[in-house]
């Protein structure tokens, strides 16, 4: 089991009302696992993939992650999880504007402090797979939202995380670009990763071992 | 990871060039502040700190008790010898007497030229004592023996037209014939020692016999007596074995003498002798501190406003496994870089301005010193600070920034904090604009009063210059007639000295009335001819002038003195006997008080009488029309007076003014400084504001901004600014106050503090503020709206 989440609610109060983002979410993810959300838009899956993350807090509820109790955590030490554990791909890319795509890739490396010439093997493997070689000089304004999102996916797998979170990391880009990018995910996901991913797209869904979905906040089933 | 950092920063600076350029120019401008007066400071305190054992050297001092004690920096002639041969203190001892504007003669291929100098008559010893080397290093130096003189190859130069003058010879005071036996290494700048020629002590009787005797008779203020001690001496036993050369030496003398031995480096900073006030250097630093501050405020104010801009960045790097002190250093390498470049600047353009710095205190700061390890070091240690200071603030408010927040991009410049801080800190930096404004009006304000007041006496054209020395009366008496039939001049007056001279004061003691004892109270002399009263416009308000010079012994003395007497009436004085420098005189009039020294001394009791021996200078009152010419023909009858003398004069109100020279120097400091920080200041609102507004333009959307959305938001900043300067008005008028107040107690008589001042500060600092805003609205207003959102 790598984490879980019991009871758990999310909620915003506004106008005087209580209005649930997240609620009463129970969830358990084990180690080499392949799960998709999905559920109309606003219906909570970035909200839940954002706390499964650690980048939003929850009201209610309990979410352990690898035997840890989240709320107790530090934020230095969730910062060692991030980089340790977890690759993220952003529904809106996220990429740091004042960084090359190279640069960019490059970053989560930094901080898990590898040796430049093994820096430099990790992320000219990315650009090649990626097939983006001839980009890496650029900024991420010059790039298409297509191209943003594989430089995204990029820097959320360069450091071989055990944990991926994507949302809809296929979104802005075509279906053969899906096809590959999903077939990238089933060929970690088989050499032991976890991924979560976000979509839209029940072809990209069927990837998955099991499909979560997400109404208003609420689990609706899963299968 | 560190070369990563300065990438990421050189692309931020370059991305926001205006911020950039708001937070270098400041910087640059603080740095450049700190390292002129980093070198200003240290300038003073190197002082005579290049001799051997300069800690065991000390300077003989009087104190002299005259009803209040008078300290003068010099000992009775007889002094040195008694000090050498009856005490076991010294390693040696060494008189000097300095003498200005003596006339010498340089023979030269057609004829010879003429020159009035300042030099020095030493005893051999003294370059035993000192480190003035000859050019060759060695301290060999020859002056032992009469007709011989050292000269610096400086003034060699200038007065030989070359260095090796070993062997030449000059005629000095139309008299002897003396011998250069060496040329010395040019004296640094950093010494109490002002003179370049240096004769034999030998020689010193011609210029007068009192001071080559052994006489321990009187003082007077040319003469230094330097002592090297031996090792390990306890200066308190020493001071308190000189307490009895008095009773030996002077056992019948009325004013008592205390001898008391000055170390070396209390010399240039103890203002009884003539030291600059260590004050002088303290206001110095704080202002630096303070323009520095006021820089880093800025740089503060903006960063932290900018957080806004990072924070997607710093969400996303805190995602990718970023820790907080990897943003914290990322932050302060970015600090650290604009402090480097703010600091190139900064120090270029301290090398443009150092040569208007220096003529300002007459220094000879060089560049040199700033390749000096003691400047590299101070700077180094500087930039460090700054960075710190400056950095580590915002530094961790970016580092605190929540990633969701961020990216979800929810995030508002109220989130990233330190609103409240950025307030604190504009009004901090404006009560430093404020208090430093305030001190700028108030000390013009008594500069002014000094200077342009009343002082009691007419100094508006009035020429002086000196009579050489042993002129005869007869010959004086024709100058003065010639010049009195000059057309252009009004009043001529022989005297010594003119009022508002205090560099050539005498004091004396006084008997009044055959009184037993003499008055307690010392008295200045004036020497002064039937027309000095005259001349310079000096009411006689009991009594009357003297009828005519020598003749009859009469005396003039002032209300100061009346009252000083006790005596309420100023008629009671008259007819009464006074006897001065073995004299009787008579009192025949009393004349109003005038201020013959700074406002910071009281006026002293003053008397006036006239007698030919004791004039040293002519002062002539010209007519308004036509100086220049008036002055071309005293030239003429002067130089046919004295041939053999050069004629130099001064006008009296530039030497009254000369006296606040100090005071000169603080007021162009802080018209300076008080500059400097308003427009850091005004430049930190200028950056503000441009952030404020392309925030707003951001949240109210491309299609909403229009000049006038605009300008209502700057309705509401100009609110917000005035808010914080009249708060920091509040906050700097009582320091202001206070810190004005104490200063001006420096002064018997002073300008009182008013509320003058302090609006014109606030209000000046408003109308700057405004101007700076609306300057933004203009712009804003003529922007196009779309380039304005990317350019951000
Ligand atoms: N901080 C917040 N305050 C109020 N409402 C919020 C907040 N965050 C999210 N919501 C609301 O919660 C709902 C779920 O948002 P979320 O982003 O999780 O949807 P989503 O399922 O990812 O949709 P999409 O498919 O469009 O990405 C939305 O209606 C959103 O408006
Ligand atoms: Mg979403």
């Amino acid at each position: 089991m790598i984490l879980q989440l019991k009871d758990l609610f999310k909620w915003v109060n506004s106008g005087g009302q209580r209005i649930f983002l997240l609620n009463d979410i129970d969830f358990t993810v084990n180690e080499g696992e392949f799960i998709s959300i999905m559920g109309p838009s606003g219906s909570g899956k970035t909200t839940l993939l954002n706390v499964i993350g650690m980048l939003d807090n929850f009201n209610e509820g309990e979410y352990t992650f690898l035997e840890e109790s989240v709320h107790t955590l530090k934020e230095k030490h969730r910062a060692k999880l991030y980089k340790e554990y977890i690759g993220f791909v952003f529904q809106s890319y996220h990429l740091i504007d004042e960084l090359t795509v190279y640069e960019n890739i490059e970053t989560p490396l930094l901080y898990k402090n590898y040796k430049s010439s093994e820096r430099k093997a990790m992320v000219a493997d990315m650009l090649d797979r990626f097939n983006i070689v001839g980009k890496k000089e650029l900024f991420p304004s010059q790039l298409s939202g297509g191209q943003q999102q594989l430089v995204g996916i990029a820097r959320a797998l360069v450091s071989n995380p055990k944990l991926i979170l994507a949302d809809e990391p296929t979104g802005n880009l075509n279906s053969t670009q899906s096809e590959e990018i999903m077939e990238l995910f089933k060929t970690l996901n088989r050499q032991g990763v976890t991924i979560i991913q976000v979509t839209h797209s029940e072809s990209n869904a069927a990837y998955g071992s099991r499909t979560l979905h997400l109404k208003d906040g609420v689990i609706v089933n899963t299968h | 990871m560190l070369r990563n950092y300065f990438k990421i920063a050189w692309r931020n600076l370059i991305k926001r060039k205006v911020f950039t350029t708001i937070n270098i120019l400041g910087l640059a401008i603080g740095f450049s502040s700190s390292v002129l007066i980093y070198l200003f400071i240290s300038h003073h305190l190197s002082f005579d700190t290049f001799h051997e054992d300069s800690d065991k050297i000390y300077r003989v001092t009087t104190e002299e008790d005259m009803g209040q004690i008078h300290r003068l920096a010099t000992a009775p002639p007889g002094f040195a010898k008694v000090f050498r041969e009856e005490f076991d203190y010294a390693h040696k001892v060494a008189k000097i007497v300095r003498q200005t504007n003596l006339i010498i003669d340089v023979p030269k291929a057609n004829g010879t030229a003429k020159f009035k100098q300042d030099l020095s008559f030493v005893e051999a010893d003294f370059f035993k004592i000192f480190n003035f080397p000859l050019v060759d290093g060695s301290h060999n130096v020859d002056i032992s023996h009469p007709n011989t003189a050292l000269i610096t190859a400086q003034k060699a130069l200038e007065l030989f037209g070359q260095k090796d003058v070993v062997g030449e010879t000059f005629v000095l005071n139309n008299d002897k014939t003396i011998k250069i036996t060496g040329v010395l290494k040019d004296v640094p700048k950093t010494t109490f020692l002002n003179t370049e020629i240096f004769i034999s002590f030998q020689n010193v009787k011609a210029i007068g016999n009192f001071m080559a005797s052994e006489s321990w008779g009187g003082i007077t203020s040319n003469l230094q007596c330097f002592i090297s001690l031996k090792p390990k001496q306890d200066i308190a036993a020493i001071e308190t074995a000189l307490l009895e050369l008095p009773k030996k030496y002077r056992p019948r003398a009325k004013n008592k003498h205390i001898y008391r031995l000055q170390p070396l480096s209390d010399i240039h900073f103890n203002t009884d002798y003539g030291g600059l006030s260590p004050t002088f250097l303290i206001i110095f630093g704080v202002i630096g501190f303070f323009l520095i501050s006021i820089a880093s405020i800025n740089f503060i104010n903006i960063s932290t406003a900018q957080a806004f801009y990072r924070s997607k960045e710093i969400g996303v790097r805190k995602v990718l496994g970023s820790l907080k002190q990897h943003l914290f250093w990322q932050f302060l390498v970015e600090t650290f870089l604009i402090s480097v470049l703010a600091a190139i600047i900064g120090i270029v353009v301290t090398a443009l301005v150092l040569p208007a710095f220096n003529n300002l205190f007459e220094l000879e700061l060089s560049l040199k010193s700033l390749f000096e390890f003691k400047f590299i070091a101070f700077f180094s240690v500087l930039l460090g600070i700054v960075s710190l200071l400056a950095g580590s603030y915002p530094g961790i408010l970016i580092a605190r920034i929540a990633p969701v927040l961020a990216l979800k991009g929810k995030l508002n410049a109220h989130d990233t904090g330190g609103a409240f801080t950025r307030k604190v800190l504009v009004v901090t930096q404006f009560s430093i604009a404020i208090i430093l404004i305030v001190a700028t009006l108030v000390i013009s304000k008594q500069i002014t009063y000094a200077v342009n007041g009343d002082l009691g006496f007419e100094k508006a054209s009035v020429v002086m210059f000196d009579i050489p020395p042993k002129t005869k009366q007869t010959t004086l008496n024709t100058l003065k007639a010639r010049l009195k039939n000059t057309t252009g001049i009004q009043d001529v007056s022989s005297c010594f000295g003119s009022p508002g001279a205090a560099e050539n004061n005498w004091g004396i003691t006084v008997k009044y009335n055959n009184r037993p004892e003499n008055e307690a109270f010392s008295t200045t002399l004036k020497a002064g001819d039937i027309e000095y009263l005259k001349l310079f416009k000096i009411p006689v308000i009991a009594g009357r002038s003297f009828f005519n010079d020598d003749k009859t012994k009469e005396i003039l003395v002032n209300e100061k003195f009346v009252k000083n007497l006790g005596l309420t009436s100023v008629e009671d004085v008259l007819g009464k006997s006074l006897q001065l420098q073995g004299q009787n005189t008579t009192i025949v009039g009393v004349f109003k008080n005038f201020h013959n020294q700074k406002f910071t001394k009281e006026i002293e009791a003053t008397i006036i009488t006239p007698h030919h021996k004791w004039y040293r200078e002519i002062a002539v009152k010209l007519n308004y029309a036509n100086t220049k010419t008036t002055l071309a023909q005293i030239d003429d009858i002067w130089h046919e007076t004295f041939p053999n003398d050069i004629f130099e004069y001064r006008f009296l109100d530039e030497r009254v003014a000369e006296q606040y020279e100090t005071e000169q120097q603080y007021l162009a400091l802080s018209k300076l400084f008080s500059g400097l920080a308003i427009f850091i200041g005004c430049l930190g609102i200028y950056g503000l504001i441009l952030f404020f507004i392309n925030q707003r333009i951001k949240e109210i959307g491309v299609r909403k901004i229009l000049g006038s959305s605009i300008k209502s938001i700057l309705t509401l900043f100009s609110i917000d600014f005035i808010k914080l300067i009249l708060i920091a008005g509040v906050i700097a008028t009582p320091i202001a106050w206070y810190v004005m107040e104490q200063w001006l107690q420096g002064y018997v008589y002073r300008t009182q503090l008013s509320w003058r001042p302090f609006a014109i500060a606030i209000l000046s600092t408003l109308l700057l503020t405004l101007v700076t805003i609306s300057y933004q609205t203009i712009k804003a207003a003529m922007a196009n709206p779309i380039k304005s959102l990317r350019t951000e």
